[in-house]
């Protein structure tokens, strides 16, 4: 991205100097095992009922050529992301050099403005009771495993994806894996109206999944017994 | 059918919008109790509205603090390490505290029954910062980009306007038999509530003509329960039948002026309420 193009100072996609992390999803290669959300959930004791990364799908096309279309979701760590400008105090913020979007957990108030702020419900409020952390009723989401990724690692979710349909890397280093397959594919970013310039970049994603549902309109029976039977049992 | 959705839950609950509701109230008496120092007819309400507002603001406050998940942390927006001036909460809550304050020297001064230039300059200051109570909580909802209806320039003046409107009708209900101040609160009544009205309409219509997630939250806010709520009772209960009352004779008249009043305070409830939890539906499903 070229200095004419950037608006907003935040911004490091394309500054010389600096790390800039990005992951690319290619759903061609999702098979839907949801061992990237198993592997999240352990690294981080995320409780039930809330997810930093998830896997939704939708069955697609009509029998017998139906499929089921996969989309990983997880925090943008977009490169002007909404929810630090709308903290109150401060608590999230953007790592300049990587761009790592996280959370001060000491100091969020609880407010939910980041999440109100999110147009991908990446954020959560974590419960009042944990079983091995004291971090509870913060807002919480995925960091792009910053504790890993500064020990020259990649993600829990990227190190465990058997199909390799996620990855990960320095999107402005042009000799990286991310750097290449973005130029190299057609890709993707969810929701790019908003202006927040994601960094979650998808390849082969399909509109039924990335674009507001027709649910809306029309909501089966039984998503709403889900929803109901997922509020009385997880009070968040 | 077979389809696997995660099921996310909204941002800010219907005590968010109680809070917008006493915090409106609470402005919209402030307006009236400076308006007395301008409009004599409003003389007898000083004292009441004053103390009333200042009641509300301690109300308000325990609602705000009471919603956060952290309360004890409640004075990390208020710590100049902390604060972040691109977020209007931070503005917010300054707001309040200054208001506080300046309520406080207001109630002392009426107190002490000064009726000097000087109280009147703290009555403006009071007024000006009851002002900025309905300004940021509009502008709280405004700044989210990704909701339709939140996302229009015209919430911070709709909450000026539901403030004001909120405000004459607790005052109607307040200056009871007395005639003077009734026929500046019915005109303050009517034309606040036609303003509502307006600026609904204008948000109505260009959400219809919106993108999909627009058109999505127009179908959410104007069907089923939420659309007996905003439509029914917000728009037709609580806007369109009091200006219609107000504007026949039985309006002037004290029974018609607190049956508007009571209309206007139950509609503006149910459209902050519908205000709030309307546009945060469609993204749950997202």
């Amino acid at each position: 991205m070229s200095e004419e193009q950037r608006v907003s100072s935040i911004e490091t996609r394309g500054v010389a100097g600096k790390k800039r992390y990005a992951m690319v999803v290619d759903t061609r290669r999702c098979i839907g095992c949801m061992a990237c959300q198993v592997a999240c959930k352990a690294e981080y004791d995320t409780p039930l009922g809330v997810n930093r990364t998830w896997v939704p799908y939708k069955v697609v096309g009509k029998y017998p050529t139906v499929k089921k279309q996969f989309l990983p979701r997880l925090c943008n760590h977009c490169d002007d992301p909404p929810c630090v400008r709308n903290c109150p105090v401060d608590a999230t913020y953007k790592v300049e050099d990587g761009g790592f979007v996280l959370q001060r957990y000491e100091r969020c108030i609880g407010c939910r403005s980041c999440m109100a702020a999110c147009p991908y419900n990446a954020r959560f409020m974590l419960p009042a009771h944990r079983t091995y952390s004291s971090i509870t009723r913060v807002v919480d989401k995925c960091t792009f495993c910053f504790h890993r990724v500064t020990q020259n690692m990649v993600p829990a979710c990227v190190q465990t994806c058997v199909g390799r349909s996620r990855v990960f890397g320095d999107i402005n280093d042009p000799n990286s894996e991310v750097s290449y397959l973005v130029a190299r594919n057609p890709t993707q970013v969810l929701r790019p109206e908003e202006g927040t310039k994601p960094q979650v970049y998808y390849i082969g994603a399909d509109r039924n999944a990335t674009e507001f549902g027709r649910d809306a309109y029309h909501k089966p029976d039984v998503m709403e017994l889900d929803r109901s039977a997922f509020k009385r049992n997880f009070k968040i | 059918m077979g389809d696997y959705v995660w099921f996310h839950d909204v941002s800010w609950h219907a005590s968010y919008a109680i809070y917008f509701f006493v915090i409106g109230i609470c402005s919209g008496l402030a307006f009236l109790s400076y308006g007395s120092w301008i409009t004599p007819a409003l003389r007898p309400l000083r004292e009441k509205a004053a103390y009333l507002s200042f009641a509300l603001l301690a109300v308000g406050g325990v609602l705000l603090i009471a919603d956060l998940s952290q309360p004890m942390r409640f004075l990390n927006v208020l710590n100049p390490a902390y604060l972040n001036f691109t977020s209007p909460l931070a503005w917010g809550s300054l707001n309040i505290v200054a208001f506080g304050i300046a309520s406080v020297l207001y109630l002392m001064a009426l107190k002490k029954g000064d009726e000097t230039p000087r109280t009147k300059l703290i009555a403006t200051v009071t007024a000006l910062l009851a002002l900025g109570l309905p300004v940021y909580t509009g502008y709280d909802l405004t700044v989210h980009q990704s909701r339709p209806i939140w996302n229009t320039p015209v919430m911070p003046v709709l909450f000026v306007a539901l403030a004001i409107a909120s405000g004459s009708a607790v005052g109607s209900l307040v200056a009871g038999g007395n005639e003077a101040a009734r026929k500046v609160l019915h005109q303050y009544l009517l034309w606040s509530t036609a303003a509502v009205g307006v600026i609904l309409v204008s948000i109505l219509g260009t959400t219809n003509y919106g993108g999909a997630a627009s058109e999505l939250t127009f179908v959410i806010l104007t069907t089923g329960t939420m659309g007996l709520i905003f439509v029914g009772i917000g728009i037709l209960a609580g806007t369109a039948a009091p200006v219609a009352l107000l504007l026949a004779p039985v309006g002037h008249k004290q029974s018609g002026l607190m049956l508007s009043a009571l209309l206007v305070l139950v509609g503006s409830a149910a459209l902050r309420y519908a205000l709030l939890m309307g546009p945060q539906q469609l993204q749950t499903l997202y």
